[in-house]
């Protein structure tokens, strides 16, 4: 059973998941198509169609949801997060970053396509992001559509992703890594396109300022669930589960959660996390938000 | 067109507007935490000599239909900095490997792989943002901007300037045509297009200075080629760049002619703009300066 929830809800979380798994699927297939030059476009397919659990962009359409808009809303920002989100991980594995071989349980996208295709597809999945966004919201307010642009696009450079992989980059090997630096790390890292997924969708679905601000707390404490979750796993799970090298963090001397506070620490800091997210939910229609509230418990309980 | 063409000062113009654009970009990435991202962003962004022609090719055709220049600065400084962007990946060590560029040591070779492939990866979404969080929406509707980051999306992406890249690396029988009008032509495409859009131009139009652009940008790189070749003759080797042009693939004699024919093909768009009178001239002065280099621009001296 994926993501087991602490209490008993009415709302059928996998049924959830398979469902909008497989609609996201289907929108990444049809959205980046095998054009001219066939190669880049096959590496972009090859990494976005790896099968990942499509976090983000359930996060964005179920955040549009809990606002009052409609799906379609959401959907070409459900797939630009995850365009943003696989051309990273491509980014980051590369030999010059952190060099890792295997991602989802596959070669990375570099050891099949070689390092220059890599870095022109990932590059290529930045900027369609952005092109697919901006082209394919339909029936949504310019200035909505505008306002999300800004938002994925500070979502991913030097107040983003980038940032958060500056500082990881630069903290390998240190061992005095404070918790002010992880934290930093990870809200970068990992939580600014979470937030990014959710404050998108809710922009898209025509939510209220007060109703962003809401689900973008929401979203940041998430963001740092995900990652703590995921370090605990780390020290916790084998290779063979976890789809890509387990243990890696530790080898190479970075700093987590676990080896930070201890692993019972570091627990329960995940569930206070998970806690402190949930009560942003208060406010919202709770059958609308079941999803976001089983995608929180999914994040703070998940194997894998 | 000739004697208005004798009167407008492109040189004026064009280093005024290269002084704006530049305070610009500086003012558009202030150092913050981590610090070395920044650094090596601003080191491509704000080269020294840079001639910021995307940026000027988009102001003067916003003005052409009469838009306001405030309102195409900040899509201007968001095409240096995409531009930019393309330019630090290019020079890496997995693609054309080039350890310097304008003179200077290339991103990479200054700041390492890892920082100049980070630094690409910010700059592309900076220019984005950029775009919205500066432009003046009294002056510009919002539905003008999607299409201009649309459009500048497009022109970075698979099917532009990175596929140009790609099958500059790959190479293959006649590739030397795609690769010119991917990795120069998307530029100079994208950035009229983008002025257009900003003022409003009808689709007419857009297509007149999509072709003008698309032209002009080739041709800017050809001659480059042309000259550089030119120059090697005399001082001798010193450039070890695989790069596929009309020099290297069919020799000067034959660039020229290309040369020639892109310039006929840059003026031949810019005659569905007449109506427009004097406020062509600095794109059709463009294409001679391309053409002819008449005089320096953007040196550091």
């Amino acid at each position: 059973k994926v993501g087991t929830s602490e209490e008993e809800s009415p709302f059928d979380f996998n049924a959830y998941v398979v469902e909008k798994a497989n609609f996201v699927n289907k929108a990444l297939d049809e959205a980046v198509s095998v054009k001219n030059p066939a190669m880049i476009h096959e590496s972009m397919r090859y990494s976005l169609l790896a099968g990942g659990k499509r976090v983000r962009p359930m996060l964005c359409i179920a955040s549009c949801e809990v606002v009052g808009g409609q799906k379609s809303a959401a959907v070409p920002a459900a797939c630009a997060v995850e365009m943003i989100h696989t051309m990273s991980l491509m980014h980051d594995d590369l030999p010059c970053m952190d060099n890792d071989d295997l991602r989802r349980g596959k070669p990375t996208n570099h050891i099949v396509f070689g390092e220059d295709v890599a870095v022109l597809a990932g590059d290529s999945l930045l900027a369609f992001a952005f092109e697919f966004l901006a082209t394919a919201t339909t029936r949504v307010s310019p200035d909505r559509i505008l306002a999300a642009i800004g938002e994925l696009a500070k979502a991913i450079g030097t107040e983003g992703l980038v940032a958060g992989q500056v500082v990881d980059l630069s903290c390998t090997g240190n061992t005095n890594v404070g918790l002010d630096t992880l934290e930093f790390i990870h809200l970068h890292k990992t939580a600014a396109l979470l937030e990014a997924s959710v404050v998108l969708g809710a922009i898209l679905g025509g939510g209220s300022d007060v109703e962003v601000e809401r689900l973008r707390t929401f979203a940041r404490k998430i963001g740092l669930l995900f990652q703590v979750v995921d370090d605990i796993l780390d020290v916790t799970k084998s290779s063979a589960e976890l789809g890509k090298t387990a243990g890696k963090d530790l080898v190479t001397d970075k700093t987590t959660y676990p080896k930070l506070l201890g692993l019972e620490k570091a627990r329960e800091f995940a569930h206070r996390l998970n806690v402190e997210a949930k009560e942003q939910l208060a406010g919202f229609d709770p059958e609308k938000a079941a999803p976001l509230v089983a995608l929180a418990d999914y994040i703070a309980y998940r194997q894998n | 067109f000739s004697p208005v063409s004798a009167q407008f000062d492109l040189k004026t113009y064009w280093t005024s507007l290269i002084k704006e654009i530049d305070q610009k970009l500086d003012e558009a990435i202030p150092v913050q935490y981590p610090q070395q991202i920044y650094e090596a962003m601003r080191y491509s962004v704000l080269a020294k000599g840079a001639k910021r022609a995307p940026p000027v090719m988009c102001v003067a055709a916003c003005e052409i239909f009469g838009g306001d220049r405030q309102a195409a600065f900040p899509t201007a400084c968001a095409l240096e900095m995409v531009h930019a962007a393309s330019l630090i990946h290019d020079d890496l060590p997995c693609m054309d490997d080039d350890p310097s560029r304008r003179g200077q040591p290339s991103n990479h070779t200054k700041f390492g792989v890892d920082m100049a492939i980070l630094a690409g990866d910010a700059l592309f979404p900076l220019g984005f943002r950029h775009i919205v969080s500066h432009t003046p929406t009294d002056l510009i509707p919002e539905a003008r901007l999607i299409r201009v980051v649309a459009e500048i999306a497009r022109a970075v992406g698979s099917t532009g300037m990175a596929a140009g890249q790609f099958m500059d690396l790959e190479g293959g029988p006649n590739a030397v045509d795609f690769v010119q009008e991917k990795k120069f032509g998307e530029m100079g495409q994208c950035s009229a297009v983008c002025g257009g859009l900003l003022a409003g131009a009808s689709d007419d139009e857009i297509q007149h200075l999509r072709q003008y652009g698309q032209a002009v940008g080739v041709l800017y790189q050809v001659v480059d080629d042309i000259l550089e070749a030119k120059s090697r003759v005399e001082i001798k080797g010193g450039d070890n760049r695989t790069a596929k042009s009309y020099v290297s693939a069919y020799g000067v004699e034959k660039a020229m002619e290309v040369a020639e024919d892109l310039k006929s093909q840059a003026k031949r768009a810019l005659d569905g703009l007449e109506k427009y009178g004097e406020r062509v001239m600095p794109l059709y002065s463009f294409v001679d300066y391309a053409a002819d280099r008449g005089f320096s621009i953007g040196e550091s001296v």
